[in-house]
């Protein structure tokens, strides 16, 4: 069950992303039924709980709420990539890097050890 | 009293004095799996060395027989020795159960520790639905980020997961030998070595073993898929690969703790190791294998 909310979570953001405009649960939930039937009230519960998460922002025009994404898709990948790769991954075994971080010197060291090692390879 | 000086000497030994020589050793670059081995030797040693130690201290300390006694059955040695009659006292309880603690405590350190990082992997999961697409031409996940980056999410629900700054600055090929070293993480569940070494550090706060033992298992991990890489990949490949990522993400920040590991596994990936010798393989298995069991035969023997 908690995947599956999680998975609406993502297809209500893609729409609201993909539009760019403020929409309503009902907007959200007439696309949402091309694909397979689904209830108002489960479309509206996720949109609260995105709320509820700070994803998503809603104001009233009439009777309804009207939704629209705090920030765009870009900006919510660079803060979560920057957060998930920078520093300490926490806690230990949650994801394995290729390679560490380091430091621009370091990067100089690495760029001029593979300099050389080609030269020698080459000459 | 003299058993319990001896168990305790050689815990300091193997927790202490051995790390730093194991971690200078020059062999174990060239045989990472037989140094993962050696290290978890070490661990294994340490942590029942110790408890026999704290197990024999209780036991001085109440100066009763039955203890002895208690300790010859828990060995396997007196299954016939004669039954004491009486039940229990809570100072058995106090030599049994100090000793048990020694050994339940990394035990649950791991078990909270991959709970937790389950947990971690699931809301990352989550993120990646929100934000990740299928990589075209790759069995990965790629995601809209400008740093190059590549990483894996191990576990039941592995995945691959490739930036758009690393499809950028990767050719085909070098993209290729990066998604190996990946798979090979996940494949021989690397994860839970870092977990276990960890678990122990976290047991065993400021011991020389465990901040030894985290580092250089860190390092060697990352060689073992290094290495499974450089089976179908060419060293080039591998080795314009670790430059490219590694100087393309360069902290915002904080960072540089990293240390010189990129660079040692950049040489070692370049220059061809030769591999140990066979009886360097036989001397540290053997080793690895009696080390923890040398504290049971002092503390059992007759």
């Amino acid at each position: 069950m908690v995947r599956q909310l999680g998975e609406l979570e993502a297809e209500i953001m893609h729409r609201l992303w993909a539009w760019g405009r403020p929409a309503t649960a009902r907007d959200v939930l007439v696309d949402l039924s091309k694909e397979r039937p689904i209830a108002y009230s489960t479309v509206k519960t996720v949109a609260d709980i995105l709320h509820s998460k700070g994803m998503l922002k809603r104001h009233k025009e009439g009777r309804a709420w009207v939704y629209e994404p705090t920030c765009t898709r870009q900006q919510y990948t660079a803060s979560r990539m920057q957060e998930a790769l920078g520093g300490n991954p926490d806690p230990v075994g949650t994801l394995v890097s290729f390679i560490e971080q380091i430091t621009p010197e370091e990067a100089d060291a690495l760029r001029s050890a593979l300099r050389a090692a080609k030269k020698r390879s080459d000459a | 009293m003299i058993t319990a000086m001896a168990l305790g000497g050689y815990a300091a030994l193997v927790g202490t004095a051995m790390p730093p020589l194991l971690s200078r050793a020059r062999w174990t670059h060239r045989a990472p799996v037989l140094a993962v081995l050696a290290w978890q030797g070490l661990m294994v040693t340490f942590i029942v060395a110790t408890a026999l130690t704290v197990y024999h201290l209780a036991l001085t300390e109440q100066h009763v027989h039955e203890g002895f006694l208690g300790l010859l059955s828990v060995c396997g040695l007196a299954a016939d020795a004669p039954v004491t009659e009486s039940a229990p006292t809570p100072r058995d309880a106090l030599a049994l159960s100090a000793p048990a603690v020694i050994v339940l405590l990394p035990l649950g350190w791991f078990v909270l520790c991959t709970w937790r990082a389950r947990r971690a992997r699931q809301r990352h999961l989550d993120m990646l639905a929100l934000i990740g697409e299928p990589a075209p031409g790759y069995d990965a996940t790629v995601v809209d980020h400008g740093a190059p980056a590549v990483y894996c999410l191990p576990g039941r629900r592995r995945r691959v997961v490739i930036t758009r700054g690393a499809l950028d600055v990767l050719s085909d090929a070098q993209m290729r030998a990066v998604l190996e070293h990946e798979r090979a993480h996940i494949e021989s569940r690397h994860h839970l070595l870092h977990l276990l070494v960890d678990a122990f550090s976290r047991a065993f706060p400021g011991l020389p073993l465990a901040r030894h033992a985290k580092e250089q298992i860190t390092l060697l991990v990352e060689m073992i898929a290094d290495d499974r890489v450089l089976r179908s990949h060419s060293r080039d490949a591998l080795a314009t690969a670790m430059c490219e990522v590694a100087a393309g993400q360069t902290p915002q920040g904080t960072l540089g703790a990293a240390g010189p590991g990129a660079l040692i596994r950049l040489r070692r990936v370049l220059t061809p190791q030769p591999r140990p010798h066979r009886v360097t393989w036989l001397g540290v298995v053997a080793a690895s294998t009696a080390a923890p069991l040398l504290p049971l035969l002092v503390a059992c023997g007759p």
